[in-house]
């Protein structure tokens, strides 16, 4: 009986045993780091979604806004504003206008400007303004 | 053991065809039927989101805004979400600008989709979901939208027309543009979880929206601003039936500005009446009266008919013709073609019509654009009436002549004045400069060689005389510019045919500087109830175009010509009383 006994006696196999066991842990692990990436896709992709509709909303406000200073700053509203006496207009007489026409360059008119070096605007530039009253 | 065998083998045969049956079905289900499965999945889970585009804005010429969009949200409920209509009613009625019990009645269903109100402002949109989340309340949801809005109001309402309640524009610029303004929507395919919120990392397919093109006018609102002034003066003054402008570039025919009383407010259309959303520079025609007879003029000197020299007997003011009597003002003896037009002698142009062979003198009608469409950018345009020759009577064509048995539009007309100052081309009309193409600006298209420059150069000269202290139209000068232009004074017609006695359309249509026009306008006053004395284009249109050119010419910081202050300075002491048509 005893030596019976002896000869169904299993050994466990530790290494065996050990490299399953990390087999199987490496999966479980696999698997649990799966589903962390999962769900942490779906985090960040509820959290672009909030500042995609963040944005939307925001730039719908400054439309809305532009919108609305575009009203407030056209003709229309400003003439109101005029006729309410809120913004006055100064009448600039006929009298009060100077007009100061473009300088002539040296080929048109024949006088050499010496102010620049610029050759460019050697032409142009530096030149006293004629100054036409009406 | 041969019966536990048999049982054993029956268990695994039948273990065999369960799981067999199992297999099938799944080579079914994923395989034969995978379409089908896959497309119900997909409806259930899966939505095209459409991402809407955005009209394109109108501008001026400058980039001044006409025509903008105000994004907004409609505000729907579902109503199988909804458990207490109360509580949210009590939460957003202040929200929405609607009584507590009318919403209530409104979110009592089960229907998923209800829409509660159109058009609530982004802030109270958001504000009112905000409100509803922190009261833990559910089932009123946004969906984007967007008004138009006409930033200036009545302001070139008939050149910018409006949209309608399906987003397309019904008139205007709004119409003729809105394939270019509308854009093309985009898309996103996106699938939900159970509670209806998007599951972003299973987002598929995504289509950009094309917004609209924004379109830039040739219009310049600071010149419409002040043809705007001076008709709406005019209008709320003399009180006539309607009030027309059109200010336009001669050399480019681009129009800078374009006006009619009565007008409406483009942001509530569904207010207007029909009359007063009628651009009539476009769709109105008219008998243009003497402002005619630059055509009968142009044509007879471009083909030599007469010349500087050419001196035409007036009759004395009386010319019997085709057994009627034709009409001066004033009894005219000889006249020269200048003088015909100065003194505005219908006895004159009609002579001068005369001596062309009719089918001449309709080409040279035609040449200037009168009859048919000038092609401008906007719905709506006639074409006018001009009879051809054979449906002519006796007197059809001495008529003409002076503007009566033909009928033109505003456009025609300025477009036919602007042809006499840019050396004889007639342009075509252009309202669009670009469509959202940068920079770019649609080059000036002339529609043809009408006449010569040397004809142009001599009608216009002649029509300077015009606007002088001998001519019709005095009260048209414009200080420090010498101005050509010539009056029209038309009786209306009468729906029954014939005249309408004492009911007069006047007008003015004329263009400054002389030596290099820049400006053409026409000033067209529809039957004021001025009575027969005072009824008259010189009297009435010409210190319209006066006061506009005065104003454009300082706004455009135009420098004034030579020698025309002390001329202008005369046109104060003109009798307004003296009869001038």
């Amino acid at each position: 009986m005893n030596g019976n006994r002896r000869r169904t006696t299993n050994l466990i196999e530790v290494n065996f045993l050990a490299r399953w066991l990390g087999v199987m842990f490496l999966l479980g692990l696999t698997g649990l780091f799966f589903v962390y990436i999962k769900n942490q896709q779906h985090a960040v992709g509820n959290q672009s979604r909030m500042i995609e509709s963040a944005i939307a909303e925001l730039e719908a406000r400054n439309e809305a806004l532009n919108a609305r200073i575009t009203a407030l700053t056209s003709r229309g509203a400003l003439q109101r504003r005029v006729d309410e006496g809120f913004i006055h207009l100064e009448p600039i007489r006929d009298t009060a206008i100077a007009r100061i026409t473009p300088a002539l360059p040296a080929e048109a008119d024949g006088v050499l400007r010496t102010a620049s070096r610029d050759p460019e605007s050697r032409l142009t530039v530096g030149v006293p303004q004629r100054i036409l009253s009406r | 053991m041969k019966g536990i065998g048999a049982r054993i083998g029956l268990v695994c045969g039948l273990l065999v065809l369960i799981f067999t049956g199992f297999a099938w079905r799944l080579i079914d289900l994923q395989v034969s039927q995978h379409s089908y499965f896959a497309h119900e999945a997909a409806e259930k889970h899966c939505i095209r989101l459409p991402i809407p585009a955005q009209r394109g804005r109108i501008l001026d010429r400058n980039g001044e805004e006409l025509a903008v969009n105000i994004p907004v949200r409609t505000v729907y409920a579902d109503g199988t979400r909804i458990h207490d209509a109360k509580a949210v009613a009590t939460v957003a009625s202040p929200f929405l600008k609607m009584s507590e019990p009318d919403l209530q009645e409104r979110l009592s269903t089960k229907r998923p989709y209800v829409v509660i109100r159109k058009g609530v402002s982004e802030e109270d949109a958001q504000d009112m979901i905000r409100a509803m989340d922190k009261a833990g309340l559910h089932g009123l949801y946004l969906q984007e939208a967007t008004v138009r809005s006409y930033p200036n109001a009545e302001m070139l309402c008939h050149v910018l027309g409006y949209v309608d309640c399906t987003g397309h524009g019904a008139d205007g610029i709004e119409k003729t543009m809105d394939e270019e303004l509308t854009g093309h929507d985009g898309f996103r395919l996106i699938e939900h979880d159970r509670k209806g919120r998007e599951i972003v990392i299973y987002r598929g397919q995504e289509q950009l929206p094309e917004n609209g093109s924004d379109i830039r006018l040739s219009i310049d609102m600071g010149l419409q601003a002040l043809v705007e002034k001076e008709i709406d003066t005019t209008y709320k003054d003399l009180h006539p039936a309607a009030v027309t402008a059109v200010l336009a570039d001669p050399n480019t025919g681009e129009i800078l500005a374009m006006a009619c009383r009565p007008n409406y407010d483009p942001n509530k259309f569904n207010e207007a009446k029909p009359e007063q959303m009628r651009n009539r520079s476009i769709t109105d025609m008219y008998e243009p009266g003497s402002v005619f007879k630059i055509v009968v003029t142009s044509a007879a000197y471009n083909e030599g008919i007469v010349n500087e020299n050419t001196r035409i007997f007036c009759e004395n003011g009386h010319f019997s013709y085709g057994g009627k009597i034709i009409k001066d003002h004033h009894g005219f003896g000889d006249l020269s073609v200048p003088d015909i037009l100065m003194k505005s002698s219908n006895i004159g142009a009609a002579k001068i019509a005369l001596r062309m062979p009719d089918a001449m003198y309709y080409d040279y009608v035609r040449r200037f654009g009168f009859g048919q469409r000038s092609g401008i950018q906007l719905p709506g345009e006639i074409s006018g009436m001009v009879n051809p020759p054979h449906r002519w009577d006796m007197l059809t064509k001495t008529r003409m002549a002076y503007g009566q048995s033909v009928a033109v539009t505003p456009i025609q007309m300025i477009m036919a004045m602007s042809t006499v100052a840019n050396g004889g081309k007639l342009m075509k009309p252009r309202l669009v400069l670009n469509k959202g193409e940068g920079n770019a600006v649609q080059e000036a298209v002339p529609v043809g060689q009408v006449v010569s420059a040397k004809s142009s150069n001599f009608i216009a000269s002649s029509l300077l005389k015009v606007v002088s202290s001998e001519g019709t139209a005095p009260l048209a000068r414009i200080d420090g510019f010498k101005v050509a232009g010539k009056t029209g004074t038309a009786q209306k017609i009468s729906p029954n045919g014939g005249y309408l006695a004492n009911r007069y359309i006047v007008s003015f249509a004329g263009f400054f500087p002389s030596e290099h026009p820049n400006l053409a306008a026409i000033v067209i006053v529809d039957d004021a109830p001025l009575g027969d004395s005072a009824n008259y284009g010189g009297l009435v249109a010409a210190p319209v175009f006066s006061r506009i050119g005065s104003k454009a010419a300082r706004y455009l910081d135009m420098e004034p010509e030579t020698g025309t202050v002390a001329q202008s300075a005369q046109s104060t002491s003109v009798s307004l009383n003296s009869r001038v048509p």
